[in-house]
């Protein structure tokens, strides 16, 4: 029998674990009842039916070809993400006139309501009166008017384009805090030794910031994975299916097939995908340097 | 000033006391409706100010919704107990909260009405099934062809009357930083409004045989989505994203020739000069040119409180709604687009004497004669089918034009899959 002293840490921790059980793990436990049933309609009841819904999905290609616009969104928006950012995170690390007013307003794309930043760019890429075409027309980059939603292909380039620019600065915050903590003298001291401004990125700045940057490619692939709203209110998944990413076609099997356990099977299969990321990433982040 | 503070106090305590007894007398209810834009909005507020004047034991107030969402949400809401007492509804959105069990019979509530004020029976007829009448229909609504006289006649072209006509003139139209015919191929409710008006008049109205079996995938569709495709080309290059705001706004800036819609009065007036001799509308070309049909239904206002208090509070709404001296102001809320759906309604004084409406008179009566020929699918031929709730949900009519128009597959296999894809989503 444990001793009271042996409880005591127990009880000082019974809160948080009660509040974060309520919290999280309780709708997940949810999620996974739900999918294991054949509810149609929210608030409406249905039967067990096994794994009969996990089934179904597996062998369904919308599913498959949701999960892999999930996994190419998430890439792209990484890539491209991530280069903006570290191009403005070094710019905004030197030091020219106005940096401090460029380091509090580079945040504005990232706190623009998201309904504002759609409406934004809906106006700017119409054919009807929007200014983005007209541009590319007389500079020549295009001869003839395009829709920058009416292909699958290119209202997804359009939309990983719309989502890093307004995620951008977010990250390059968080590499510039990486960047402020790079002592300074290690520059000065590469550059006695005769380094370039190429050798000295790529062997001070690039292996120091790599922690910062293994942190925010796990946030970042969580974020990314998730986004929903963006993608809804500017192509609903469309067009045909060409923007569907697991968040939309979970939104979609819910809400518009009304098809709740269905829906909540994909939810469950995406967070076993992304536990699983988040496991192996944080686990590797974990590693010393030279071992990864 | 004593007295002053002390009378204060008093009149404080008073109503302190006071004030939570007068509020649990007043039933509260919510109306959620689908009709956005402000100026809608505004009117709407206006005829509720006005109503909880004159009644004041009720108090309704508006949470505008829309429609791209509301499928989705109000099932959610109903079920969290936090829904709305009245919604708006078309009639392939009742089935979807009647299989909720959220809904009950009012069809004495209808015939009551009825009664007092002579409901156009298909109106009706759109919420009547399975014993019972769901909704009280509203307003009528009707899809049309608008265009520019001045632009037809420069470029030599008369309104289009059948689909080869009407080809030609979107083709006659189209060049130079213009499009002929501004047609949406988004996955939303506005391209299954404008595809089914297509359809219709192309002899493929039906989508359920008699006995309830789809008949989507049938050769008259296949041509109907053909025909539809081929004008898309004469179509702004991102209509495949396009809702009725776009279409509108292509009209307004003369960027569009033509454009299938439910009214642009209100836009055309307030953005694009409002020269009434020069806005034509006309019924939806037909492939033969011999009958014109388009599609046209009735809205309706679902009352969806349990409680009886607030049923009857809902009810008393409705009735003070269709008085013919509220009912035609309701329907102004976007003159030229709400048409009356009771007889007194049509020949409402509170209706006609609209600036809008009299400015745009011509208009409004060639729109109501053309809804005389509408038809909604899933409920034609004086049958009701609700699995349409299903299909329409996920517009599946839009979803096969994207099939057609986007993916490049042949209308016949993108119909065959459509109708597959119809099956099911009402299995």
């Amino acid at each position: 029998m444990k001793s009271p002293k042996n409880i005591l840490p127990f009880a000082f921790i019974a809160p948080a674990i009660l509040f974060l059980s309520a919290l999280l793990i309780w709708p997940l436990v949810q999620a996974v009842i739900l999918s294991l049933q054949d509810v149609r309609s929210v608030g409406t009841s249905g039967s067990w039916v096994g794994l009969a819904n996990y089934r179904k999905l597996l062998t369904s290609p919308m599913f498959w070809d949701s999960a892999w616009l999930s996994l190419v969104w998430v890439l792209t928006n990484a890539v491209l993400q991530t280069l903006l950012a570290l191009g403005a995170a070094l710019a905004l690390n030197q030091s020219f006139p106005g940096v401090r007013i460029a380091r509090t307003w580079i945040v504005l794309t990232w706190i623009i309501p998201t309904v504002v930043v759609v409406m934004i760019w809906r106006w700017l890429f119409s054919t009807s009166g929007g200014i983005v075409i007209p541009v590319l027309m007389q500079t020549g980059v295009i001869d003839q008017p395009v829709g920058f939603f009416a292909q699958p292909n290119m209202a997804f380039a359009t939309l990983v384009f719309i989502n890093s620019w307004r995620w951008f600065p977010f990250i390059t915050l968080m590499m510039l805090a990486g960047l402020t903590r790079i002592p300074r003298d290690l520059y000065e001291a590469a550059r006695i030794d005769g380094a370039g401004a190429w050798k000295r990125f790529t062997r001070i700045t690039w292996p120091l910031l790599a922690p910062t940057l293994g942190v925010l490619l796990v946030i970042g692939t969580l974020l990314s994975f998730n986004v929903f709203d963006i993608i809804w209110l500017l192509t609903a998944g469309g067009p045909a299916g060409g923007s569907r990413t697991l968040p939309v076609l979970i939104y979609e099997t819910a809400f518009k097939s009304y098809r709740m356990s269905e829906a909540a099977a994909i939810a469950v299969m995406a967070t076993l995908f992304l536990m699983a990321f988040a496991v192996i990433a944080t686990r590797w982040l974990a590693r010393p340097p030279e071992a990864r | 000033m004593m007295t002053y503070r002390k009378h204060y106090l008093l009149a404080t305590i008073a109503s302190a006391t006071l004030l939570p007894f007068a509020a649990a007398a007043q039933t509260e209810l919510t109306l959620w409706h689908m009709e956005q834009p402000p100026h809608r909005v505004e009117r709407v507020q206006m005829l509720l100010d006005e109503f909880n004047a004159s009644h004041p034991e009720i108090q309704v107030r508006q949470e505008p919704q829309n429609w791209g969402e509301v499928y989705a949400k109000a099932p959610a809401a109903l079920a969290a107990g936090i829904g709305p007492d009245l919604l708006f509804a078309i009639p392939d959105f009742t089935p979807v909260l009647k299989d909720m069990g959220a809904l009950s019979n009012i069809s004495d509530f209808v015939a009551e009405l009825d009664e007092a004020h002579d409901f156009i029976p298909s109106a009706v007829e759109a919420y009547s099934y399975d014993d019972g009448v769901w909704a009280v229909p509203l307003y009528n609504m009707s899809m049309n062809l608008w265009y520019r006289p001045s632009v037809l006649e420069a470029a030599g072209i008369a309104v289009p009357q059948t689909w080869d006509d009407w080809q030609a003139a979107a083709a006659a139209l189209t060049g130079d930083g213009s499009y002929g015919m501004g047609l949406p191929a988004n996955k939303q409710l506005y391209t299954d409004q404008t595809v089914y008006s297509v359809m219709v008049n192309g002899d493929a109205a039906e989508i359920y045989n008699a006995d309830g079996t789809l008949r989507f995938d049938n050769p008259q569709t296949v041509e109907a989505y053909r025909f539809y495709n081929d004008m898309l080309q004469y179509s702004p290059p991102d209509a495949p994203s396009w809702t009725w705001g776009e279409a509108e706004a292509c009209f307004a800036s003369q960027a569009c020739g033509m454009i299938m819609q439910f009214s642009v009065i209100s836009t055309y007036e307030t953005q694009a000069g409002g020269d009434a001799d020069d806005l034509g509308v006309a019924p939806i070309p037909s492939q033969s040119g011999d009958e014109h049909n388009a599609i046209a239904y009735a809205n309706a206002v679902m009352l969806l409180s349990r409680d009886e208090e607030k049923t009857e509070a809902s009810k008393t709404f409705v009735r003070w709604l269709l008085q013919p001296e509220n009912y035609g102001r309701f329907l102004n809320m976007e003159p030229g687009l709400f048409m009356p759906v009771t007889a007194d309604g049509a020949e409402a004084e509170s209706f006609w004497s609209d600036p809008i409406v009299e400015k745009y008179r011509s208009q409004i009566e060639t729109v109501i004669d053309n809804s005389q020929n509408g038809m909604l699918f899933g409920f034609t031929s004086g049958r009701v089918f609700p699995a349409i709730g299903a299909i329409s949900a996920q517009n599946v009519l839009a979803e096969t034009l994207q099939t057609v128009a986007i993916s490049g597959v042949d209308p016949a296999q993108a119909v065959a899959d459509g109708q597959t894809r119809m099956q099911q989503l009402t299995e």
